[in-house]
């Protein structure tokens, strides 16, 4: 086989594996709940409706979640970004004893996987009696969050020629304003960046919205649409509407984002 | 906080005139600074600190000792020492759930290692439209996992999924495929939603560490007849093979504690042919109440995850220039 053919063959089977599912999603969430019921057509919404769209506001406290969501990804990253672009500034650019092992410690603390850290961190909000709340989410996402963020900004920071900072310093700044004024300004496209994926890892979080949140109220977008199946019966309509709806901000951030990605992974965001 | 500022003032005063005599103000500077740099130091790493100790050391600890004791309803927590390790280890379901998740881990990763390379293989020559394909063919990896695992469900639905539907009217299935009923075809429905989910990232991560190879490499190649095969064989992959170890790497500690595609497309079952740590854990804990059997459970995939890290923690030490 040539090898035009193998980029060919391979680029083609990818396109399609890629693009099916996600058709699927779309083609589903735009048909009437006979033609999903019946198997009338297919793969092709006809006639084309956009009646599961509004089901979902009319019905469903879809914008509730939709609510619950975006206060959660955006506090627990902001909390997040202040947190890390602290700690990973002093990493990369203070001396002090323990640094080395501290920064061995983030790494570490960033590839434990939240299905080893679940049951251990609710018991924690139990005990201190905070659970049920978004405000339990924000205090937990940081966990995984903070340590990313400090791991990531620890690659930005070190691409920030020492020689501005150190010019600052001895013309009389001091470290905060020098921090301020030079390094943050220099790392903002990373700042930009590791909000961006503290976003998208925090709206598309699960497993512990599923666990340390019990009202329907309170629930974000991911646990909100896994509770549309029940047992084997879902309306499938409504549901690929709000998967689809929950994706678009992800997958518009992503856009923005994917000029930073390959660069700005470092160890990487297979996480979740 | 208020330190470092007052200090910069003293520092001011202290620094003799710089035409005078440079070096000394440098030195003279620097020792001002090393107590400032210190403390300013513990000041900005203290909240990660807070955050490690308080929100992931204490309860993981924690949760060591819970896995340790047994709470029957009504009684507190008595320690019972290895009891429930035992009993795992002797019940068969639970060995059940410790093969699936091997099972699950190698096959998605192992299926993700070889789409990735054939994607950044074919991705690799540097053809208009590349940087869109390659930005489409990563939206798996951006959407949101319990959409793809709830998608995935509706695609492989025994009547009206678009997978048997769609085969059907190729002709080349007759009646419907079981695809989340039949146990063997289960595993393999899971793990084909966790690899549609991460090749795009493998992927990704291989093609920008194959586009690093000096060009010059596969010229030289190419002139000594070398064919496409034997240049992927012998240049790219003997060059990216720490990115494809440091990849499997990450995505095995992630995987073997992998939830969300398992516990939305199956829940464990049928039976309990799809249970890994993580749903089985849930299933002790949040749904039996059991919390020392469900933390016992998590635990043995814990000296994996350990090791896992270790690798992962000195390589990326050792690529880390020391500042």
């Amino acid at each position: 086989m040539s090898s035009r053919a193998f980029r060919w063959l391979v680029v083609s089977g990818l396109l399609v594996l890629v693009a099916v599912p996600l058709y699927w999603i779309l083609d589903t969430s735009f048909k009437t709940g006979r033609q999903i019921l019946m198997s009338e057509a297919i793969y092709m919404p006809r006639p084309f409706t956009i009646e599961n769209y509004l089901y979902l506001f009319e019905e469903t406290r879809f914008a509730q979640w939709l609510r619950n969501s975006t206060v959660v990804a955006v506090a627990s990253t902001l909390i997040s970004l202040a947190i890390g672009s602290a700690g990973a500034y002093a990493l990369t650019r203070l001396r002090f004893p323990g640094r080395r092992t501290f920064g061995a410690l983030v790494l570490i603390t960033y590839l434990v996987p939240p299905g080893l850290m679940f049951i251990p961190l609710y018991r924690t909000f139990i005990q201190i009696g905070y659970s049920n709340s978004l405000g339990t989410l924000i205090l937990a996402y940081p966990t995984f969050l903070v340590p990313f963020v400090t791991w990531l900004l620890m690659g930005f920071f070190r691409s920030i020629p020492r020689e501005l900072e150190e010019a600052a310093l001895v013309d009389g700044a001091t470290r905060l304003q020098t921090l301020r004024r030079i390094v943050l300004p220099l790392a903002a496209p990373g700042l930009l960046a590791a909000g961006l994926f503290c976003f998208t890892l925090s709206w598309n979080e699960f497993l512990y919205a599923l666990i340390f949140i019990a009202d329907d109220s309170l629930r974000t977008l991911p646990v909100g649409l896994s509770e549309f199946v029940v047992s084997d019966f879902a309306f499938w309509g409504q549901l690929m509407a709000a998967a689809a709806l929950a994706s678009a901000p992800v997958v518009i951030v992503y856009i923005y984002l994917h000029k930073y990605m390959v660069s700005g992974l470092t160890a990487g965001a297979v996480k979740g | 906080m208020q330190r470092p500022a007052r200090g910069s003032g003293d520092e001011l005063i202290l620094a003799p005139p710089a035409a005078a005599a440079p070096r000394a103000r440098g030195l003279a500077w620097h020792r001002v600074n090393r107590v400032q740099e210190r403390l300013l130091g513990y000041a900005l790493i203290a909240p990660v600190a807070l955050l490690i100790v308080v929100l992931i050391a204490y309860p993981f600890l924690n949760a060591i000792w819970l896995s340790l004791t047994e709470k029957m309803v009504g009684y507190p927590a008595h320690f019972v020492g290895f009891k429930n390790y035992v009993a795992l280890w002797e019940s068969a379901r639970f060995r059940i759930v410790a093969w699936n998740s091997v099972v699950y881990t190698v096959g998605s990763i192992g299926a993700k290692v070889v789409i990735g390379l054939a994607m950044a293989a074919a991705l690799q020559k540097a053809v208009r439209g590349n940087q869109l394909l390659r930005g489409f063919l990563l939206l798996p990896w951006v959407i949101p996992t319990v959409v793809i695992a709830l998608t995935w469900r509706w695609l492989l639905d025994l009547y009206r999924g678009l997978v048997n539907v769609g085969l059907h009217d190729l002709g080349i299935i007759g009646a419907g495929i079981h695809w989340l009923g039949n146990p063997d075809l289960a595993m393999f429905s899971v793990i084909m939603a966790n690899v549609w989910r991460g090749f795009p990232f493998f992927g990704v991560s291989f093609l920008a560490a194959m586009q690093t190879v000096p060009q010059d490499l596969y010229d030289a190649a190419s002139v000594d007849g070398a064919s496409a095969w034997q240049q992927f064989w012998r240049i790219s992959l003997p060059s990216i093979k720490g990115v494809v170890a440091i990849v499997t790497l990450l995505s095995t500690i992630w995987t073997l504690n992998d939830f969300n595609i398992v516990y939305i497309m199956t829940r464990g079952g049928p039976g309990a042919a799809t249970h890994i740590f993580a749903t089985y854990s849930y299933e002790l804990g949040i749904q039996s109440q059991r919390w020392g059997m469900a933390m016992a459970a998590s635990m043995y995939s814990l000296p994996v995850i350990a090791l896992l890290i270790v690798f992962v923690v000195r390589y990326l030490h050792r690529e880390e220039p020391s500042s």
